[in-house]
């Protein structure tokens, strides 16, 4: 009788200390549960300030906000225009030039230097000497991690027109009579921004599709071969549909930014005479916004981009699903 | 032998993707080399054209005028200043949040990761947030080369995926001896994160040391201007200005040029990438593939 007695209490006390262990393991927890929202909400202030206070800047779009000296009063009580900023876009002598370029350039870019990084990766595995294949990549990350800047002057000083190697190289090899100015003229322009952008995006870009290639199970490869499969073919159905995930989500993500521009790019090969080539939406904001002062105008040119990338993306969303059955959200 | 056997398994495609990655390679890494030729050449002797693979007539006055240029020294120092803030600064901000996003029991934790990720696709445009660097002081300040870049929601949701995906034992281990969730993060989770955040680390750094459009607009005290920007009003320039506070030889300013002074002044801004490029290269090696196939 005693005995049992004294398990009983033994076991109740230990029920009691469990509970109680339990209970203070659970004040611990609210602890580091709170802990845990003091953490995230470094975080949503953040952006609060950074990305959700400006979007009310916006409304300097609609009121008249260029040309004054305090921005947040013509903000605040600034007149009210309506869609007079955008009339005046539209109107721009600009306006034609400035979006044929926005969609030229990032157009040649969907086309080119988007799948130019996976060609590049297949070309990268598919070479045979294991040293310079290493060596071949590590040169071709090197101008990724040069500014536009070092690279713009880079180039500029290879296709001057009396010092440059690459005119000295076209006059002597005959392709032209007389040294063209790449930079200056308006022909060029779209190309040399498509071509600089390749050699210094398309070894980092291939790192991805490198990777995913190294996932692609050896098995497959071997069974490949057996069925008699040769190296084009297995190029074709094995590496291709391994790394075709990873190349759909990098299509979906450049999609998200159809507009944008590499502003430090353009910039730096930005001259008077080439304007008319070289204008882009971005460019134009930066230029009108901070370098004139244009406040309004210039917030409702980028109001303008924001609504017609949004437009594209539901179309390319549209026809993404019809092709693939899967959509970009 | 046994090399010549391998030799003789290449087909004709190997040998033409030989060629186009030698190719390749020499259209990369030529235009860097033509540059530092130029940089060593005398400057009016280079304006006759024709230097291309070495310097024809040597000299170090391209130099002499970059290195007595203080502005290329507070542009270092200003750029050398924020990459290392920035960076440290903003994967310590990062973290945090995101050690606090890859927590299941995060309370609200669906609200929290979405109004993360609208900050990736809507903002407000250039206009409105140089509104907001205006009003909340950042103009013309250090600081606004630091704090704006505190936090990404891309890189944040990279490291959050990287955290969520370590062995919760451990910490579950460190809880029950009772430690909060910041030494938890600070003491067990970051140091076993290592690969994600040195390729974070690293697109910060390139993204620092890279950067001149928010000393272009942001900043008007040229004392604040970063190296980038310093090296673009150097190219920029038509004539070669006299430093102050410096004489330098009269006989110098005889033959040189703007051109040759401008890749002097190239080569010198360029120098810490090329001696820390191949360190750095095992990390993007590594770190990056984590990132790319959890993505």
């Amino acid at each position: 009788m005693t005995e049992h007695i004294e398990i009983r209490e033994q076991e109740e006390g230990v029920q009691a200390r469990e509970n109680l262990s339990q209970k203070r393991r659970r004040r611990k927890m609210r602890k580091n549960d709170w802990e845990l929202q003091t953490m995230v909400w470094l975080g949503v202030l953040f952006v609060a300030v950074f990305c959700y206070a400006p979007l009310f800047g916006i409304i300097l779009a609609f009121k008249d906000g260029n040309n004054v000296l305090n921005i947040m009063n013509a903000i605040l009580y600034g007149d009210w225009v309506g869609w007079e900023n955008f009339r005046s876009f539209l109107a721009d002598g600009e306006f034609i030039d400035v979006m044929l370029n926005t969609l030229g350039l990032n157009g040649l870019m969907m086309l080119i230097n988007f799948p130019a990084p996976v060609l590049f990766a297949l070309l990268l595995n598919e070479l045979k000497p294991v040293r310079f294949k290493r060596t071949a990549q590590t040169i071709s990350y090197l101008p990724h991690f040069l500014s536009w800047v070092v690279f713009g002057g880079i180039i500029s000083a290879l296709v001057n027109t009396d010092t440059g190697v690459l005119n000295a190289l076209l006059v002597q090899s005959g392709l032209v009579s007389a040294p063209v100015d790449i930079i200056g003229d308006l022909k060029y322009f779209w190309g040399l921004i498509i071509v600089t952008s390749l050699i210094k995006g398309i070894g980092w870009g291939s790192i991805i599709y490198l990777a995913a290639i190294s996932g692609v199970s050896k098995d497959l490869y071997e069974a490949a071969e057996i069925d008699g499969a040769n190296r084009l073919q297995r190029v074709l159905h094995v590496t291709l549909p391994g790394i075709a995930p990873s190349v759909v989500t990098f299509f979906l993500l450049s999609v998200s930014g159809i507009l944008n521009s590499t502003v430090e790019h353009i910039l730096v090969f930005q001259t008077q005479t080439n304007l008319s080539r070289s204008q882009v939406i971005d460019t134009m904001v930066l230029q009108y916004g901070l370098n004139h002062g244009m406040y309004s105008y210039a917030t409702a040119i980028g109001l303008f981009k924001s609504v017609i990338a949004c437009g594209l993306l539901v179309m390319s969303n549209l026809l993404c699903k019809k092709l693939t059955g899967k959509g970009v959200y | 032998m046994a090399k010549h056997s391998a030799l003789r398994r290449y087909t004709w495609f190997d040998w033409v993707n030989i060629v186009f990655m030698v190719l390749f390679c020499f259209i990369t890494l030529f235009p860097i080399w033509y540059v530092f030729v130029g940089s060593f050449n005398e400057g009016l002797d280079y304006t006759m054209g024709g230097v291309w693979f070495w310097p024809r007539v040597w000299t170090l006055d391209n130099y002499l005028v970059v290195v007595t240029d203080p502005a290329i020294w507070k542009g270092y120092l200003v750029t050398i200043g924020r990459t290392v803030l920035g960076t440290v600064s903003s994967l310590v901000f990062t973290s945090v949040v995101a050690y606090a996003v890859s927590r299941r029991n995060l309370r609200g934790r669906t609200v929290y990761y979405w109004i993360f990720m609208i900050t990736m696709f809507f903002g407000g445009g250039i206009i409105p947030y140089f509104i907001l660097l205006k009003v909340i002081g950042l103009l013309n300040n250090f600081l606004v080369y630091v704090i704006p870049s505190l936090f990404s929601a891309y890189n944040m949701i990279v490291i959050s995926i990287f955290f969520a995906q370590l062995p919760d034992s451990l910490c579950e281990a460190a809880r029950i001896d009772g430690a909060g969730e910041y030494r938890i993060l600070f003491t067990i989770v970051m140091p076993l994160s290592k690969p994600i955040l040195s390729t974070v680390a690293l697109w910060a750094i390139v993204g620092h040391w890279n950067s001149y459009l928010d000393s272009m607009y942001y900043v008007n005290d040229p004392d604040l201007y970063s190296l980038q920007y310093v090296l673009m009003r150097i190219i920029n320039k038509s004539s070669v200005p006299a430093n102050p506070g410096v004489t330098l030889p009269p006989s110098l300013y005889e033959t040189i040029t703007a051109k040759t002074v401008s890749f002097a002044a190239i080569v010198v801004s360029t120098i810490p990438v090329l001696v820390c490029y191949p360190f750095l290269q095992k990390y993007f090696a590594s770190g990056f593939m984590i990132g790319a196939v959890k993505e």
